[in-house]
């Protein structure tokens, strides 16, 4: 078998990508559909969470992810991905940011480097369905539910029985305290009250 | 010669064929007239006395029946239903218990993390700039400065001047032991 190896020819996304493109309507035709396109995967390289209508969001995505494979598969010494680059970010400082920050940070990744989620939208409100767009490893908080304190997770379980734990020694140190002190000094309180 | 001769022949013909044809009955011009007066009881009746100069539309041949009727109002259930429908695919929220479509984030929760988020983004592209970015970037807020120098190497720092919200912190355990206040407890005085 004298195979050329498939993932070494050209990027696998690990999202899903229509085989069709979308048929994003602009005034300017093709051009104008490919230049709003590098504006939002610009935008998502610059801010890392943008929110937009659904279908440019969908169809940027796949654009991303192919830039940010590519980056890291050929690095910055190759001067197609670096026309690619060139090509889809449109503030020249985030090509810096592609091959310095983003690299480095999906290198190990064995998920898609992009995530998108079903903005609400006020009801009935217009058509388009809204979504957020969001590269992996932000800085901002997340957007999924948090379930870290959900009691029956594992780690919670474990850290309530060393909670309980360390209480019931807490208690018992104390109790032995106490017990100490009362051998000591036989029942002050009791006196008081025969007193009054 | 001949030319005229002809011609006077085709005109004895013509005035042959009309007394024939006075014979058989009257040419179809005159025929209404000549049978009106034949049969002078039966009247004629013309659309176009009614009308006049308007026209008809069509109309209903038939009466529909009253379940066409229906589903012509309401629609069929099982595949265009026009009244209002009720909608299946809500669910509170787990965390704020707010509702929200199924697969769609929760608009409350969702409102809060967009607002910090807007604060962050801009407060991050006022440090950025238009230099070339080549680190990562993190963002701590008030009083937020006891990380290491190590673990902050290689990453740029962006402060923000407010506290970090409750909602978004970093520590996921909850406090064992509380600290000890610094306020002294004051037994109460005169209780006899």
């Amino acid at each position: 078998m004298n195979q050329a190896d498939v993932s070494k020819l050209m990027s696998q996304l690990r999202i899903a990508v229509r085989s069709n493109k979308r048929n994003l309507k602009n005034p300017d035709g093709p051009e104008g559909r490919l230049l709003k396109l590098r504006k939002t995967v610009t935008a998502l390289v610059k801010h890392e969470r943008i929110e937009l209508f659904y279908n440019r969001a969908d169809e940027a995505r796949g654009y991303a992810e192919l830039l940010i494979s590519n980056a890291i598969r050929h690095g910055d010494r190759h001067k197609a991905t670096m026309e690619l680059a060139d090509y889809w970010l449109l503030e020249k400082q985030l090509v810096h940011k592609l091959f310095k920050v983003l690299v480095p940070r999906y290198e190990n990744y064995n998920v898609s480097y992009t995530r998108m989620f079903k903005a609400p939208r006020d009801y009935p409100g217009i058509y388009y369905r809204k979504s957020v767009l969001e590269l992996r490893g932000n800085p901002y908080p997340v957007l999924t539910q948090d379930n870290s304190q959900n009691r029956n997770l594992l780690h919670n379980v474990l850290l309530d029985e060393a909670r309980k734990e360390f209480r019931r020694e807490k208690l018992a140190s104390l109790a032995n305290k106490l017990a100490a002190e009362t051998e000591e000094t036989p029942k002050p309180t009791v006196e008081k009250a025969t007193e009054v | 010669m001949p030319r005229i001769l002809l011609l006077s022949i085709k005109t004895i013909i013509g005035n042959l064929e009309n007394l024939f044809a006075m014979v058989k009955g009257s040419p179809p011009a005159l025929a209404m007239i000549m049978s009106d007066r034949n049969n002078p009881t039966t009247q004629t009746f013309s659309l176009k006395d009614v009308i006049g100069d308007g026209f008809l539309w069509a109309v209903p041949k038939h009466r529909r029946s009253v379940e066409k009727r229906l589903n012509r109002k309401f629609g069929f259930p099982e595949y265009v239903w026009k009244p209002l429908k009720e909608k299946r695919n809500l669910r509170s929220c787990l965390k704020c218990g707010h509702e929200h479509e199924l697969g769609v984030l929760c608009s409350f929760c969702y409102d809060i993390v967009r607002k910090e988020t807007h604060q962050m983004q801009e407060k991050i592209q006022e440090s950025l700039g238009v230099a070339p970015i080549d680190q990562e970037v993190v963002v701590l807020y008030d009083g937020e400065n006891d990380l290491s120098p190590e673990a902050l190497k290689g990453s740029r720092v962006v402060e923000i001047q407010k506290p970090r919200p409750m909602w978004f912190t970093k520590n996921l355990l909850q406090k064992s032991t509380q600290q000890s206040a610094d306020t002294k407890e004051v037994k109460p005085s005169d209780l006899g």
